[in-house]
């Protein structure tokens, strides 16, 4: 009963998105819609992480930058089909994640999180000094060939045609992360995050669970990444300085990752009080701040944990 | 037969000595009690056995050496603990995390220990949300989901009431009798210890003080002055 409910839910919510976007003219709200789509499911990694393994991590922009960089530095040498490329640019960055995970999954608290943000920064320096493949500051400019996945790149590339394609991968990573949630390593994970001694004690590792948690969590990031750069056809370091983290991590927190779909609103809000903030003044990151200040004291479970809370009441 | 033998187990804390060189042999179906003061360093020992903390010596099971062995291989092996705290999963249900526990030995469903422990009619509620008995009873679940032959239990008995101590106790003697489960059990209560154990062992200041039959160990003038006092 619960199940079918959930999977209505999931239906409901593919089909909104397509739906709202027959009726919002396109221009300037659809393509905030379609940034936003991205930032949510940039904080959907993020949550599934605090989520799943319990830790907060300062420099998750690197995983949603890097994929961009590589399918920018390798396309002029046409090794192989942008498709494929995309697909590799993505493996690759699950893999190396996986790997950075084996190791900074060790540590908990400050420590990973200076661990990430510290790797994070790392990358953001190679990308501005490594001039001649990351063009510096500048950043690179893609020249995408006509067609991707077997769509036409103009229709990614315009507001209409890339929000109703996001929304669909970000419905899509949704269902996969609660299926996750559910599946008996969502358990492990969450045990593991508990009490991870005692889960040691009953006969699991737990090193490659939590590395594989990180790496999931990179692929969402990456995915974010890579329809960001489909529709831009641009990357800077911009992608990935801990700012961009550190936005993100705020996106999770406000919207709360007790839930799986908490970042996903959160990502929502924030983009467009992100916006609306700075259609009035320069200080939008203070009102962010404030903001962010006044739902972790007043909802230390996001606004999801105060919707859920209001429903549940008699 | 030996289910599980130590040999020369020596912990130390920077330059502090929790145990000196401590030699430990229990008989397969054996339940051996390990007392001794606050300190005398018996959980160290069930850290040293189980493979909590890296220490000197060497540890058997079943005449295999398990010294360099992770507490989750030695678990598979069927050397199971419990914990002094409570170590449970307080945002889990009893029955997700019995679940957990069985998928890691044999792929049942753990079914049978939730029994075993008049878990059932909690099955469905949150760990953290459960009394503190009822815990403490999880506790214990766990560390014998998937039916471990040896058994290292550090003072399961602690926050029970009387009546739970006495259904613990039988518990324990039964499984060791009817399925030959192996025990080594922290307790701090005589009537529990001299109810159930086969062999005391006596600890103090990091060193075994004494070890043998119950009534032995209660004549024991060295015993009765370190430890029992007026208790026995
Ligand atoms: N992590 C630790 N660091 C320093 N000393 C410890 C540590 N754990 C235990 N000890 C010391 O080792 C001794 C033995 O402790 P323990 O094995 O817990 O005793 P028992 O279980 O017999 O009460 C105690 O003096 C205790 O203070
Ligand atoms: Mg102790």
């Amino acid at each position: 009963m619960k199940n079918s409910l959930s999977w209505l839910g999931f239906a409901a919510l593919g089909a909104v998105g397509p739906l709202a976007a027959h009726f919002i003219p396109a221009g300037m709200t659809l393509s905030l819609l379609a940034q936003a789509t991205f930032a949510a499911i940039f904080a959907l990694g993020i949550g599934f992480l605090i989520r799943q393994n319990g830790t907060i991590s300062f420099g998750h922009a690197a995983f949603f930058g890097l994929p961009g960089y590589a399918v920018a530095a390798l396309l002029p040498l046409k090794l192989m089909p942008l498709e494929v490329l995309f697909a590799a640019a993505l493996v690759g960055t699950v893999a190396l994640a996986f790997a950075i995970g084996l190791v900074v999954v060790r540590v908990h608290g400050i420590a990973f999180g200076m661990l990430t943000l510290a790797i994070g920064q790392g990358l953001y320096e190679a990308a501005t000094r490594w001039r001649a493949v990351t063009g510096g500051h500048d950043g690179m400019t893609l020249r995408l060939p006509r067609e991707v996945f077997g769509l036409p790149v103009k229709l990614l590339q315009q507001p209409h045609g890339m929000f109703v394609a996001a929304w669909i991968v970000m419905t899509l990573c949704l269902v996969a992360v609660w299926l996750f949630a559910r599946s008996p390593w969502g358990r492990l994970t969450e045990a593991i995050r508990d009490n991870e001694e005692r889960v040691r004690f009953l006969g699991y590792r737990t090193l490659l669970p939590r590395a594989a948690v990180f790496a999931a969590s990179a692929l969402l990031v990456a995915i974010a990444g890579m329809l960001s750069v489909l529709y831009n056809a641009f990357i800077s370091p911009d992608a990935i300085h801990w700012t961009a983290s550190g936005s993100g991590l705020i996106m999770a927190i406000l919207g709360g990752s007790a839930v799986a779909w908490g970042p996903l609103l959160g990502g929502f809000v924030y983009f467009f009080l992100k916006h609306a903030a700075g259609a009035y003044t320069t200080h939008w990151l203070s009102i962010i701040g404030v903001a962010l200040i006044l739902v972790a004291v007043a909802f230390p479970n996001g606004l999801a944990g105060l919707m859920i809370r209001q429903r549940s009441r008699p | 037969m030996i289910a599980l033998a130590a040999t020369g187990i020596t912990k130390t804390y920077g330059g502090f000595t929790a145990l000196s060189d401590v030699s430990l042999s229990v008989e397969h179906g054996e339940i051996r009690a390990l007392i001794g003061p606050n300190g005398a360093g018996k959980s160290t020992l069930i850290d040293a056995l189980s493979g909590r903390n890296p220490c000197l010596g060497r540890v058997e099971l079943m005449g295999a050496d398990i010294s360099r062995l992770t507490p989750g291989k030695r678990r598979r092996l069927g050397l199971s603990r419990s914990f002094q705290k409570t170590s449970i999963f307080p945002r889990m249900t009893v029955r997700a995390q019995i679940e957990l526990a069985a998928r890691a030995v044999d792929g049942s469903d753990g079914m049978d220990v939730l029994d075993e422990f008049d878990l059932r009619p909690l099955a469905d509620r949150l760990a953290g949300d459960i009394g503190y008995g009822d815990q403490r009873r999880l506790d214990l679940a766990l560390a014998m989901t998937g039916q471990p032959h040896t058994l290292l239990l550090d003072e399961p008995a602690a926050g029970l009431s009387f009546e739970e101590s006495k259904r613990l106790a039988a518990h324990l003697r039964d499984i060791a009798a009817r399925r030959g489960v192996t025990v080594v059990i922290v307790e701090h209560d005589m009537d529990v210890v001299f109810a159930i154990a086969d062999t005391i062992t006596v600890l103090q200041l990091g060193q075994v003080l004494a070890e043998g039959r119950p009534d032995d160990i209660r004549a024991n003038p060295d015993v009765v002055r370190a430890y029992l006092g007026s208790a026995a």
